[in-house]
């Protein structure tokens, strides 16, 4: 409660990296998921249709992988963030 | 002594007056009863009852440096603050603290102690669709379900560690209830939805309290929960009330 230092500025920062490299990396994986199962029901539809069936899964699978790829590589720049951060709020000696 | 207790996700800042920022209800107090003001910052994401006990050894810890003897200890707290006001009493009474003996007055502000309907929604609603069959539907529950265990501790207004009795208010104090609403008109529908916007004028009151004896309420139609922090009409109301 209610502390004050010198140099605090530096870990303010360090404070502000660290909640914005996890807010990336759980915000990403949260639209994944969120992107994924609304795809699905487009391609639930896809997939009744007797027209489009055979390719509707296909075209899941890539449309997943894809998806996958970059919602995971912008997670995984959030834990860069987040794991920088961390070194530069450790105690120092 | 007046100290001042700010809110959830609020600063100190919250109580200086708009047209001036230097003046606080604490300071006008202050003038007037020739004491001390002194405000609490404090990490409004932890539980209430955590911030209660850590207010209640700082408080122990003050008085007893303090340069002299505390006479009267007045505490009034916005919205989370006059929770933890009530959190403080009771952990500083169980563990013998010298100054609950200095209290002379609790002062809750916009205080939810039966819980803010805002709170309960969020709980209600991410509890919901945690429960729906589409992830898109899960991951909204899990985002509204993102909330600090103070905030969870507003849905039914604790104070106190789960599965903890209700504690008493603190005896041999005045305890003074300030509620707020949006509307001017009393019973203007949207004061009895929305109350002061986050916390409902009965809630304020802690209807659903038992045993509570207050010494005074007041409720200001037309002033919403943030501007209860620095009205000059619930300024003019603590005076009156406090000196």
């Amino acid at each position: 409660m209610t502390t004050q230092a010198n140099g605090s500025s530096t870990r303010w920062w360090f404070g502000m990296a660290d909640l914005a490299g996890v807010s990336l990396e759980e915000a990403a994986l949260g639209l994944e998921r969120v992107h994924l199962s609304i795809a699905d029901e487009t391609f639930n539809v896809l997939r009744a249709v007797p027209v489009t069936r055979p390719v509707s899964e296909p075209v899941r699978l890539m449309h997943h992988g894809i998806s996958r790829l970059s919602y995971r590589s912008v997670a995984l720049l959030g834990r860069g963030v987040n794991a920088a951060a961390a070194i530069g709020l450790q105690p120092r000696c | 002594m007046v100290l001042l207790i700010h809110g959830l996700t609020e600063l100190e800042s919250v109580w200086s007056y708009r047209d001036d920022p230097n003046s606080t209800y604490a300071t006008e107090l202050a003038a007037e009863l020739d004491a001390t003001p002194v405000m609490l910052r404090y990490n409004s994401g932890l539980p209430i009852h955590r911030n209660g006990g850590l207010l209640a050894q700082e408080l122990e810890t003050l008085l007893a440096h303090w340069p002299v003897p505390v006479e009267n200890l007045i505490l009034i707290g916005h919205s989370m603050g006059g929770l933890m006001i009530r959190s403080a009493c009771h952990i500083g009474r169980q563990m013998g603290h010298q100054w609950c003996r200095c209290v002379g007055s609790c002062v809750y502000i916009g205080s939810p102690h039966d819980g803010s309907w805002l709170a309960r929604g969020a709980h209600w609603a991410a509890a919901n669709l945690a429960l729906m069959p589409r992830d898109y539907l899960r991951v909204a529950g899990e985002f509204i379900d993102l909330r600090s265990d103070g905030i969870r501790n507003l849905s039914c207004g604790e104070v106190t560690p789960p599965d903890f009795e209700e504690p008493p208010l603190l005896p041999g104090v005045d305890h003074y209830v300030v509620s707020g609403l949006l509307g001017r008109s009393r019973r203007h529908p949207v004061n009895t939805l929305f109350g002061d916007a986050l916390v409902q004028e009965p809630s304020a009151r802690g209807d659903e309290r038992s045993g509570w004896v207050l010494a005074a309420i007041a409720n200001f139609p037309g002033i919403h929960h943030v501007r209860l922090a620095h009205d000059p009409k619930v300024a003019h109301q603590l005076k009156e009330w406090l000196t």
